[in-house]
């Protein structure tokens, strides 16, 4: 292993976490747990996570077959938590949308049931080669919740797209970097069923991380950042400047309204 | 080699369109005068007189089944026009809306919230107006029904409009 690459893995690998207890604090202090508890707790979670699995690996036990399957419960534990942010970003989309809060159920509904579908069939008729080990079972699987997840984030956007809904800033973060996560998942696990050389092996070991890390840079910077442009001053110096038509139409009105 | 390059397109598709989407999002609200413009920009009178069923019985009375038949094809395409401009219009007002939402002043953000509440139901109104529409269109000797509600959202939509550029305006004359 050349000393360039573990450098980076290393990095890859602690830089997001770092990061993300960054966010896990900034998310405490703005008291944004209540808005969005499953995405706190998929921070803490995640921190904790890497400090188990972190601490295992260092200490050199992390070479048996059990650290495997540790890793891999942690990663499903991990995968529900997704799905329950991506169920809280949905609620607070279109909690007081009304109308359209009901047609959006009805529409993630069958959205799902129809992404597990084209999960399913791509499970058995897109498998590619893979052996019968742990891992090629876990990339069977993991290539079909990154479908639903990236399928479900994308519905999101654009449903929220077609009826207007203005999604937060960092709402929208949030959604983007578990879509930018789950789409490099996806990849990921579609490259570990094909046989790769060693070094190609060990290429791929960094892309989760490295969309792990963009995914936390996005978090992060959607919510530091307000990216949520204010209107063009209402009523500023050039509202004056109204044509005499508006300008009497605007009068009646007010008398109107009045 | 073939499936795995399948999910790798996947991959590929799915974080280009988010990209996308992320790229296309920074736009600025626009700003009341704007949103006055667009209400003056759409000739209403002239689009409930295309939809008006009274209109649609007369013709239907007074000209042969054949020629009605294309009158009312063209008319029904009109509409989906307008249908289309007020769908457009509803968006602005929704981004709109949650723009005035972000304000300091209670009132203002309350009916900033109210403005949005309003466009998106204006714009899943004329959604399902443009479905209609667009059968309507397709087949012409099909009755079809006046979206009156489409009206009366447009209606309270531009109302909260005008109230909001008032509410700005007093407030900056009282500044």
């Amino acid at each position: 292993m050349t000393l360039w690459y573990k450098y980076l893995l290393l990095y890859l690998w602690i830089a997001p976490h770092v990061l993300l207890l960054g966010l896990a604090i900034f998310l405490l202090n703005r008291r944004l747990f209540k808005q969005f508890p499953a995405f706190v707790l998929y921070t803490w979670y995640e921190i904790a996570e890497f400090v188990v699995l972190f601490a295992i690996a260092i200490s050199g036990l992390g070479r048996g077959p059990w650290y495997l399957r540790l890793y891999l419960v942690t990663l499903a534990i991990s995968t529900a938590l997704r799905f329950g942010v991506i169920q809280e970003i949905f609620n607070h989309v279109f909690r007081e949308q009304g109308p359209v809060a009901a047609l959006a159920r009805v529409a993630l509904r069958w959205t799902t049931i129809f992404l597990l579908a084209v999960g399913v069939l791509c499970a058995l008729f897109a498998s590619g080669h893979s052996t019968a080990s742990l891992i090629a079972g876990a990339s069977w699987l993991g290539r079909g919740i990154a479908i639903v997840q990236c399928g479900l984030l994308l519905f999101l956007f654009l449903f929220s797209r077609l009826f207007g809904v203005s999604l937060q800033s960092y709402v929208f973060g949030i959604a983007l970097g578990f879509g930018i996560l789950s789409s490099v998942e996806l990849a990921n696990w579609a490259l570990h069923a094909s046989d790769l050389s060693e070094s190609m092996a060990r290429t791929l070991n960094l892309l989760p991380t490295a969309g792990y890390h963009v995914a936390v840079l996005l978090w992060l910077g959607y919510l530091l950042v307000p990216v949520i442009t204010r209107p063009r001053q209402l009523a500023t110096a050039d509202g004056l400047n109204l044509s005499p038509h508006i300008d009497l139409w605007n009068q009646e009105l007010e008398r109107f309204l009045q | 080699m073939t499936p795995i390059f399948l999910y790798l397109v996947l991959a590929l598709v799915a974080a280009s369109a988010l990209t996308l989407l992320a790229l296309r999002r920074r736009h600025a609200p626009i700003g009341i005068e704007q949103a006055r413009a667009l209400m003056d920009s759409l000739d209403m009178e002239a689009f409930r007189n295309l939809v008006d069923p009274q209109e649609e019985a007369f013709l239907q009375s007074s000209l042969p089944a054949r020629q009605f038949r294309i009158i009312q094809r063209e008319r029904n395409w009109t509409a989906l026009c307008y249908v289309k401009s007020l769908g457009h219009v509803a968006l602005e007002f929704s981004h709109f809306g949650h723009a005035v939402r972000q304000s300091t002043d209670p009132r203002l953000a309350e009916l900033g919230r109210q403005i949005e509440a309003g466009a998106i139901q204006l714009r899943l109104l004329a959604l399902q107006a443009g479905a209609r529409l667009f059968v309507a269109a397709t087949f012409p000797h099909l009755a079809q029904r006046c979206p009156r509600s489409l009206f009366d959202q447009y209606e309270r939509s531009t109302r909260l409009v005008i109230r909001c550029g008032i509410l700005e305006r007093s407030q900056k004359q009282a500044a």
